[in-house]
């Protein structure tokens, strides 16, 4: 069934958009560095990912938010924790999967390492189905969230001539209610009505029903956008670690080093870079950004099961999005990640949730048969 | 008779223009040279020839066909066909079976045919193989044809390229420094074969190359190409006495 | 007149060995009848990517939207026709097979054009994207059954059948690359801008690679649907891909009989897999530990030694054995750590063998276990050190 676009929801839903967009482009942001530096696409980022929320959740089971149940008050510390836990952890499973896997076949052809991305990204779900609790999905304790409120933003307030019709119809409606109530008293039964009492209770009923439905038309109307607090801590840690790779990647040396190996690999190794030294601190910024990504994501979104495979779907939809803005192309994975996170948002608001893990794939079709490069990328010309 | 005009052919790479304007004429028989310094545009003038690349502007004339912007395979199947300057072989194919990718273009029978393995497509297989074997021995390769072909020394495989893109029977063979790498020995018996292809297989040949006893002792005329632009055309002496040339080029490199 | 006689004998000879098959798995119970009609699907499966993927070097990974497709043209059909039109069943098999093998062909002429423009792993991605799309779609549509699947009237086993369509794709995978238009797919593999400059119309040579292995994968995926009698999207889901891919790719890229064979055992060692007794963590660690240190120790000899070939080997099988022994002190060892005895269905390890058999394979040895050659006589012979036969695929 196709409902009707509801317009009064669509900002709540690109809100929406934009908050799981920005996990996806943190993800996104590790594709994209790999990418630029090794020509390759990390097809085990996702599981990267995927263990990274498996550590978050470990790290909460340790704090007390157990399966057992905790009652204390959580901290910023213990996010802070919980954070710290799975970008290390994500860090090192990148750094091991580099230099184990990936660096062995760097002087092979690209499919082989390809072939070895998948091998390990399929080992790490297999894997993880045996070692990881049986494979049972886990979520993070709510109590997780230091701040489970929310906060409301009213950008159009209730109809108000429907409000005042309501308000007009409200004396009856406790007129006819209070009628009822008194004719109740007299009744023996309050399913066996005489014929006084049902003439009543149909009038009351008829009073309630129409100020009701104004009440309805009148809130149909509002627009509004409810956003929890931990979501906004979600959005505000993703710019500041943004900030941070774009600082680490454009002022620093290393970063500068990172850039000159993925413009030209051989050419920085002459010019005395440790191209492995760089390759491994890309792993690490990429896995750990991940593992943060993740972590959010399983605290924030209340309700996130994570199981073995969970992060094959975030890993894909995370690619495409580097691809839609550009791979290789750091703002571009930003970019293509809200994008994405709109985009499926968009889908569900417009009726078609079912076919929402489809968007990705539809996306990233049409990019690459029509602007390659994505959107801040250029396509390159092959050398002949 | 003029096999093959550029007419002010121009490609753009973004805001560069690697060649700018580029005219000249090959008649038909013709043993020509372009030559150059790196970068001057040469490489990038056999990618517009070839519809590697679509010039920007201006207009190539095959045989009184305008070809600018027409797709590689159908380029080939005109008639004109090219070697690489890094080296491009099918490197895990055999030597023979390089030259029969070359040969195929001229085939006859059907997919369906050879997926079948029907007589007519096993005919044609083996008339290929004897074709593609006696250009082997054109460039004298014919002892090497079941070798790898990636395996074969480095001269070789220029041979192996040029014998590759006669066996596609072009009119207009354009050749990419066909003699790097080569030592002199093999740089001479390369001449003798380049002139052989024009000679006793009629093709019109035009050939990038920066070793001047090579193409001075071999082209009859002689286009230098600058930073994308002419700057000198004549026959080799000529050529070899105009100061602008010796100035961009002949100064620094003989 | 001898060509005739040759090719009705060769085809005589290949339905005789699929009529053996038949009959020696007719003398079994049901299960491993079917898992002879597995088998023998996985060959057509492995042999028909490894035309996409080996031959013509086009990556593709999405292997199962195919073999989907054709299965649910089959399922489709058999729903709406077979009770209409009263045919014998292996006939009714014939006309679904075609059937499959044409909805799977324009299934994989959609997939082949955006191969045009894509290359390596941008194509592999795209590809994959194509069969998720085909399997969302299977399951969402009222027509298709969609989470549950659909249940397809007559169940029709045969395995002559399936047997004949996998000898069929042998036979035409070889045809094409015994005649000299197979070499034009080789060459498109080896370099697209080469084989355009020689003519070599790579537009043509792509698609015709799509749509002939996704139609073999479609006729396969017909008779699956019917051996079967029920189909649903999670037969069908992006694990079924890669083990196909891990099959072409242990089989050697290009080696048509490696792809066979490789079909063969990956699809035989997992199913035993099934059948054994559950096992603790502590073993499989163990096997872990064991495999990690015999992959680097074969991985050292096969990199840097410099003694004969003969040692060469037996230092690798000493260090397999090796492996075997930490495999078995380690167990013993772990035995008593209490955290880890928990029991695993050894069904749970299928997807973990194919996983780990990429990796390493990848590490040790990446082109594939048959490389590029194919089995025959003369490699065998040239394996023992006889004459020098050449060493790429038209010739082997």
């Amino acid at each position: 069934m196709v409902a009707g676009l509801e317009l009064f929801t669509l900002p709540q839903q690109l809100v929406n958009g934009l908050l799981l967009g920005s996990i996806y482009a943190l993800i996104a942001l590790g594709y994209t560095m790999v990418y630029g530096v090794l020509k390759l696409i990390n097809f085990a980022h996702g599981e990267v990912f995927m263990l990274g929320a498996y550590a978050a959740l470990f790290a909460s089971w340790a704090l007390g938010y157990g399966p057992g149940g905790h009652a204390g008050q959580s901290s910023i510390l213990n996010l802070a924790i919980m954070l710290l836990a799975s970008m290390s952890f994500c860090a090192l499973v990148g750094v091991v999967i580099e230099r184990f896997a990936y660096r062995p076949l760097r002087n092979q052809p690209r499919i082989a390492s390809l072939i070895t991305a998948i091998g390990l990204s399929l080992l790490l779900q297999y894997g993880g189905q045996i070692f990881l609790l049986n494979g049972v999905p886990q979520s993070i304790s709510g109590n997780v969230n230091p701040f489970p409120g929310q906060v409301s933003i009213s950008l159009r307030g209730a109809d108000k001539v429907a409000l005042a019709k309501a308000e007009e119809l409200k004396p009856a409606m406790i007129q006819t209610q209070a009628d009822l109530e008194a004719q109740l008293k007299n009744e023996k039964s309050r399913f066996d009505l005489s014929p006084k009492g049902e003439a009543l209770e149909k009038k009351a009923q008829e009073a309630k029903r129409s100020y009701d439905n104004l009440i309805d038309v009148a809130n149909a109307k509002t627009v509004g956008i409810n956003i929890g607090y931990g979501k906004i801590i979600m959005f505000v840690a993703v710019l500041g670690l943004m900030g941070i790779l774009t600082y680490l990647v454009m002022f620093t040396k290393r970063g500068r080093a990172m850039r000159a190996v993925s413009h030209d690999f051989s050419a920085s190794a002459l010019m005395g870079i440790n191209v492995d030294s760089i390759i491994t601190f890309t792993f690490i910024l990429g896995s750990s950004l991940a593992g943060a990504g993740a972590m959010m994501l399983a605290t924030f979104q209340s309700g996130t099961k994570i199981d073995p495979f969970f992060g094959m779907a975030y890993g894909v939809k995370a690619f495409v999005a580097a691809v839609l803005g550009g791979i290789g192309n750091i703002p571009g994975a930003v970019l293509g990640g809200l994008l994405m996170g709109v985009a499926e948002n968009l889908v569900d608001w417009a009726g078609f949730s079912n076919y929402r893990d489809a968007i990705a794939f539809v996306i990233l079709i049409v990019v690459l048969l029509f602007r390659p490069g994505g959107l801040l990328g250029s396509a390159k010309v092959e050398k002949v | 008779m003029t096999c093959l005009s550029l007419k002010e052919a121009t490609i753009k790479f973004g805001g560069l223009t690697a060649v700018n304007k580029v005219s000249f004429e090959l008649e038909k028989g013709d043993l020509f040279g372009l030559i150059g310094p790196n970068g001057a545009g040469k490489t990038t003038c056999f990618n517009m020839i070839t519809g590697v690349y679509e010039p920007t502007s201006g207009g190539i004339v095959f045989e009184g066909r305008n070809i600018e912007g027409t797709p590689s395979n159908r380029i080939a199947k005109l008639g004109i066909c090219r070697t690489f300057q890094n080296i491009r072989l099918f490197r895990s194919l055999s030597v023979l079976e390089n030259v029969m990718v070359g040969a195929f273009l001229r085939h006859k029978t059907s997919l369906a045919s050879a997926l079948t393995d029907m007589p007519p497509a096993i005919k044609e297989t083996r008339a290929l193989r004897d074709q593609a074997m006696s250009l082997l021995e054109v460039v004298d390769l014919a002892d090497e044809a079941n070798l790898r072909s990636a395996d074969l020394p480095y001269g070789s495989q220029r041979r192996l390229e040029i014998a590759r893109a006669m066996a596609t029977q072009p009119k207009l063979l354009l050749l990419d420094e066909p003699a790097a790498g080569m030592n002199p020995q093999e740089k001479l018996d390369l001449m003798g074969v380049v002139r052989k292809i024009r000679d006793e297989h009629q093709m019109t040949v035009l050939l990038i190359e920066h070793d001047m006893r090579f193409v001075m002792g071999l082209c009859e005329k002689i286009f230098v190409l600058d930073h994308g632009e002419e700057i000198a055309y004549g026959p080799p002496d000529s050529v070899r006495n105009d100061p602008k040339v010796i100035a961009a080029y002949l100064g620094e490199a003989v | 007149m001898k060509f005739l006689g040759i090719r009705l004998g060769s085809i005589a000879l290949g339905l005789l060995g699929c009529g053996l098959i038949q009959v020696i798995a007719n003398g079994q119970n049901s299960f491993i009848q079917l898992l002879v009609i597995l088998a023998g699907l996985y060959v057509t499966l492995a042999v028909s990517l490894n035309l996409i993927n080996g031959i013509t070097g086009q990556f593709s990974i999405g292997h199962a939207a195919f073999y989907q497709v054709g299965a649910y043209t089959a399922g489709v059909l058999a729903r709406s026709f077979f009770d209409k039109l009263h045919l014998h069943p292996l006939l009714w098999l014939v006309l679904v097979m075609i059937a499959g093998a044409i909805g799977a062909a324009i299934a994989g002429l959609v997939v082949g054009l955006p191969s045009l423009r894509l290359r390596g792993d941008y194509l592999a991605i795209v590809t994959l994207g194509f069969g998720e799309i085909i399997n969302i779609i299977a399951r969402n549509q009222e027509t298709l059954g969609k989470a549950y699947g659909l249940d397809i009237a007559p169940r029709i086993s045969s395995v002559f059948m399936v047997w004949a369509l996998a000898f069929l794709t042998i036979a035409v995978c070889r045809n094409l690359l015994k005649n000299v238009h197979g070499l034009t797919f080789l060459a498109v593999r080896e370099d697209e801008v080469a084989s355009a400059a020689m003519g070599v119309d790579v537009t043509r040579v792509k698609v015709a690679a799509f749509v002939l292995g996704s139609a073999f994968a479609g006729a396969a995926g017909a008779l699956y649907a019917h051996a079967l009698g029920f189909i649903s999207p999670t037969n069908f889901s992006m694990d079924v891909s890669f083990i196909i891919l891990t099959m072409v790719v242990l089989g050697g890229t290009g080696s048509i009989t490696g792809s066979a064979l490789a079909a063969i055992v990956l699809f035989y060692i997992p199913e035993k897999m099934r059948d054994l007794h559950p096992m603790p963590v502590s073993s499989i660690v163990a096997g872990a530990i064991a495999i990690v240190v015999t992959v680097a120790v074969v991985k050292r000899v096969a990199d840097n030694f410099r003694g004969s070939r003969r040692n060469k080997t037996l230092i690798i099988i000493g260090s397999i054995v090796g492996g075997v022994v930490i495999q078995l002190i380690f167990s013993t060892i772990l035995r008593g750590v209490p955290s880890l005895q928990q029991m695993v269905e050894g069904s749970k390890l299928r997807l973990v063998v194919f996983a780990v058999t990429l990796v390493i394979l990848m590490l040790l040895r990446p082109e594939g276990v048959f490389a590029h050659h194919e089995f025959s006589w003369s490699w065998v012979k040239k394996l023992l050190g006889h004459a020098d036969i050449p060493e790429t695929e038209m010739s082997a």
